[in-house]
């Protein structure tokens, strides 16, 4: 089988930027072609993850993208979701055909309405939307069913917060920096009971490439390629009513994930983790369905500190979605974090651990709707 | 170079005004009939690509969501990709891609589209930037208008002339769609119909464009062994290529379009295609707009540049003509925008597979399929034929 | 009971946005009120790009350089508009134009206007392709593309 790494990557903060987004774009791809040491002619392949009007107030995404991506008369695509551009930009590259493709995410939250009126719009006209739904409704209820169901308590749940809001103080690129206590959490304003003010992911502006090769062009762009292991996803009904908010598809995209990648210990031998957390509780809910900890033992597992930036499974050290949240690139984020992990070199959250496999997760849609899991090795 | 990609099934919906379905269940009718026509079940399917215009224009965003389980989806790996009007040629790539990157052995990729709900020239105006260009944007008709004057008097095509080609490509392409079970409009019109229709932006007039329609396509590639298992007449890919230009209107030239250029090149280059008037057996070229038309004809190596007037009047493009263009009816009668591309797509795979029933051209091997997308900034080409 | 078959439900959606011009963009506005009209010149390629880029997309480099271009220029294409679009800022009809200003590189999109457009046959005895254009200026400056009212064709 050919093999496919990262060899570059780069990122935005995800502060609000002053800049169009087309120069917003283009700074982070200039960037990262620097790096490589590449002009964009000579890359194969670019690919854009953006989202359409709702989150740019543009229709067509891919129309005001290609400029800032440098797609310019090359060969090229765009996913709605990173995560989606990402194994795109891999398929690319597995096929044969392309020895480099550059894969790009962008967004400016900061111009847009709000995520709930956004991911309201998932919602279909006639039942969902007018019932009020919205990603952080359909949360709020998964919360709720999974402290009742799974006696997680709710500091638990806040705690998560805590940590990926201390780790983001390390995180240069982080969006919302500010140090927070349990309390502070536990009294934010409680706009979708359980779910509180800081357990909610902000909205970020974020522009994030990765610039991917094969095998032999990969050892000869880079000292430290990231290698694409697994890769795994699946999507749910559309209905939260049709499915259980607790037993998503989670499990069956890691599955997946782990099968590519020969991982049967995912506790033992996953260094390292990105999780998507839009909302606190879940980070203990998916790290449970990722094989982190047993079904219900979130709540320990936090308690254990064994997800902190120095225990012995660290999640989300660069502060996570929590801290950092351009909704449609966050999945690329995960993924770029995971592989400055890879590389050693996350700088000031780099973890205490060696790092030899990293997992990244994204989500998005109602209560987890679909997830995407990609491992990646050094 | 890299595995071998087949199309094995294709499904359409009946196209037009549907508002006896919703939304997701008009999807489901496109794939179920791409399932019957492979001869699979969903068991079969590795992973799903969906692709539409935007959000604005059924008022719903991120539709895979919406369609899981129109798309038969639940449970599997799903890609949404999206390029505008080339969307359905950017989703059978991405479906190419899928299978040929080794991680599935076949893949459904789905295109829809429900015009009669919503205001598609808003969703056009809205790809204008806000800043510059928006303020004077009048949806699809009025960029496609600017872009056929210019080539009109760049290559000193006379107005009477490029006129009377145009008319002709109207009432040939509402003949082929007669044929056609899928298409929207079906009637046959003259060429003094076309030419006295209404003025929509002159000087296009309400025959040399396409409808606004509701309809889904649904195609499903397969890896060679799924092709040996299946036993199915397979569709190979023998070519495909996707161009963009920049952003603005008016920083490229439209009048001999590089981006549609390009995209014919590398796939005539992949699929080993020198004399594509020659060669090809069959072109399903996607043709909201007359007069763009013969644009495209002449992108795509068919004509000498300025001479597609001519070469449509001779009836080159003609069923029984040297290159019959899009049998179908072609996106004229039938615009779902998210699926036409792929229709394009599934058109060509059913004519080099001998399945397309009224409207095949004898003896097709070797056909070109191709999408528009954005403010004439995207196109995409994939090359399908009978053997590999 | 009798039953609609095919019920249809009207609705509609409204969604705010903020969006940043940026300094170059900001700046070509600045520039209209001083009856200006700047563009950006690479580098690399040496093209003068209008409306202004902060980069050049071919090259893929910054562009440093303003120029400023004539206010004058060719008429490359254009369109009578005489139908209603949604969210249309301008009264129809009024016709949308590619205009090669002089010492620009790309087609600047505006509108040709100070004559009757009522008729348009007569109109097209006026506005010809290759014809020169010219910007005539709105003596109100809202920082807005309108601060260029519109083109006038010159004989």
């Amino acid at each position: 089988m050919k093999r496919v790494a990262i060899t570059h990557v780069a990122q935005s903060s995800g502060a609000e930027s002053r800049e169009s987004l087309m120069d917003f774009t283009y700074r982070v791809n200039k960037e990262i072609l620097d790096k490589a040491g590449l002009r964009r002619e000579e890359v194969g392949c670019i690919i854009a993850g953006s989202a359409d009007v709702f989150h740019s107030g543009l229709s067509c995404a891919n129309a005001f993208d290609w400029d800032g991506i440098g797609a310019f008369l090359k060969e090229g695509s765009r996913a709605e979701e990173s995560a989606f551009s990402f194994i795109y930009g891999c398929m690319r590259i597995l096929s044969g055909r392309y020895d480099t493709v550059l894969v790009t995410a962008l967004v400016k939250g900061s111009e847009n309405p709000d995520n709930d009126p956004v991911t309201g719009f998932y919602g279909d006209p006639f039942y969902l939307r007018p019932a009020g739904l919205n990603e952080s409704v359909v949360a709020a209820l998964q919360m709720r069913q999974y402290m009742e169901r799974r006696g997680v308590t709710e500091e638990q749940c806040a705690k998560v917060a805590v940590k990926n809001l201390g780790n983001a103080l390390f995180n240069p690129y982080a969006d919302r920096k500010r140090r927070v206590s349990l309390e502070d959490v536990m009294n934010s304003e409680r706009r979708y009971d359980p779910l509180k003010a800081l357990e909610c992911a902000p909205k970020s502006d974020g522009v994030v490439s990765v610039l991917l090769a094969s095998e032999k062009r990969a050892k000869k762009l880079t000292k430290k390629p990231v290698w694409l292991q697994g890769y795994g996803s699946s999507m749910d009904h559309f209905h939260p009513g049709d499915r259980d908010l607790l037993n998503g598809r989670l499990p069956e995209a890691a599955k997946r994930a782990y099968a590519m990648a020969g991982i049967g210990n995912p506790r033992k031998e996953i260094d390292v983790a990105e999780v998507c957390e839009p909302y606190a509780f879940q980070e203990l809910l998916w790290c449970e369905q990722l094989g982190f900890c047993g079904e219900g033992k979130g709540g320990t597992w936090i308690d254990s500190g064994a997800s902190r930036m120095d225990g012995a499974l660290p999640v989300n050290a660069s502060g996570g979605v929590l801290a950092t949240n351009p909704y449609p690139a966050r999945g690329l984020y995960r993924i770029v974090e995971a592989a400055l992990q890879l590389k050693g070199e996350a700088g000031e959250h780099q973890v205490g651990k060696p790092v030899r496999t990293a997992l990244a997760h994204s989500t998005h849609g109602f209560g987890g709707q679909c997830h995407s899991v990609v491992i990646l090795s050094a | 170079m890299g595995n071998a990609v087949a199309i094995i099934g294709t499904g359409q919906t009946r196209h037009g005004r549907r508002s006896d379905a919703c939304y997701p269940d008009l999807v489901r009718e496109a794939v179920t009939a791409a399932l019957e026509d492979a001869g699979i079940t969903l068991a079969d399917i590795d992973g799903v690509v969906l692709g539409t215009m935007p959000s604005m224009m059924e008022g719903v965003s991120s539709t895979h969501f919406y369609f899981a389980e129109a798309l038969g989806s639940v449970g599997k790996p799903v890609l949404k990709v999206e390029t505008c009007g080339s969307t359905g040629q950017s989703i059978g790539h991405c479906g190419f891609f899928w299978v040929a990157s080794g991680m599935a052995d076949i893949v459904l990729v789905v295109g829809s589209e429900k015009m009669s709900e919503g205001d598609g020239q808003a969703t056009m105006t809205t790809v204008f930037d806000p800043f510059f260009q928006r303020t004077f944007a009048a949806g699809a008709p009025g960029v496609f208008t600017m872009q056929s004057m210019e080539w009109m008097y760049r290559f000193g095509i006379p107005e009477e002339k490029g006129r009377e080609a145009a008319a002709l490509i109207s009432v040939s392409n509402h003949d082929n769609a007669m044929d056609n079970p899928h298409a929207h409009i079906r009637m046959r019109v003259t060429m003094d119909e076309v030419k006295n229709a209404r003025v929509i932006t002159y000087p296009v007039r309400l025959l040399d464009v396409c409808p606004a329609s509701d309809g889904a396509c649904a195609v499903v590639f397969a890896s060679q062994k799924a092709v040996r298992k299946s036993g199915r007449k397979p569709a190979w890919i023998r070519g495909l290529g996707f161009r963009g230009e920049e952003f603005f209107y008016g920083e490229s030239d439209k009048a001999v379009w590089m981006s549609a250029t390009e995209a014919a090149g590398e796939a005539y280059r992949q699929a080993g295609i020198r004399d594509p008037l020659k060669e090809l057996d069959v072109a399903e070229v996607y043709n909201p707009f007359t007069y763009q038309e013969m644009i495209f004809y002449e992108c795509f190596g068919f004509c000498p540049r300025g001479e597609a007037p001519d070469y449509v009047l001779r009836g080159t493009f003609l069923k029984g003509g040297e290159l019959p263009c899009c049998p179908s009816g072609g996106t004229l009668c039938t615009n779902p925008i998210g699926a036409t591309g792929l229709i394009r797509m599934a058109e060509a795979a059913l004519q080099v597979t001998g399945k397309a029933g009224e409207r095949q051209v004898e003896g097709a091997k070797l056909a070109l399929s191709h999408a528009m997308g954005g403010v004439d900034q995207f196109n995409g080409i994939t090359i399908v034929g009978s053997t590999l | 009971m009798a039953r609609e078959e095919h019920r249809i439900v009207k609705g509609q959606v409204l969604v705010p946005y903020e969006l940043a011009l940026g300094k170059t963009w900001s700046a070509f506005y600045d520039y209209l009120k001083e009856e200006k009209i700047m563009g950006k010149k690479c580098g690399r390629c040496k093209r003068v790009l209008v409306p202004p880029r902060s980069f050049c997309p071919r090259c893929f480099e910054d562009m440093e350089e303003w120029v400023e271009v004539s206010p004058e220029g060719v008429l490359e294409t254009w369109v009578y508009v005489n139908m209603p679009f949604f969210a249309q800022e301008i009264r129809i009809p009024f016709i949308s134009a590619q205009i090669r200003l002089d010492g620009s590189d790309s087609g600047f999109i505006h509108r040709v206007a100070g004559i009757d457009l009522q008729d348009f046959e007569k109109v097209r005895e006026i506005v010809k392709l290759g014809g020169r254009v010219r910007a005539v200026w709105n003596p109100e400056k809202k920082g807005s593309i309108l601060d260029i009212d519109y083109f006038e064709p010159v004989d």
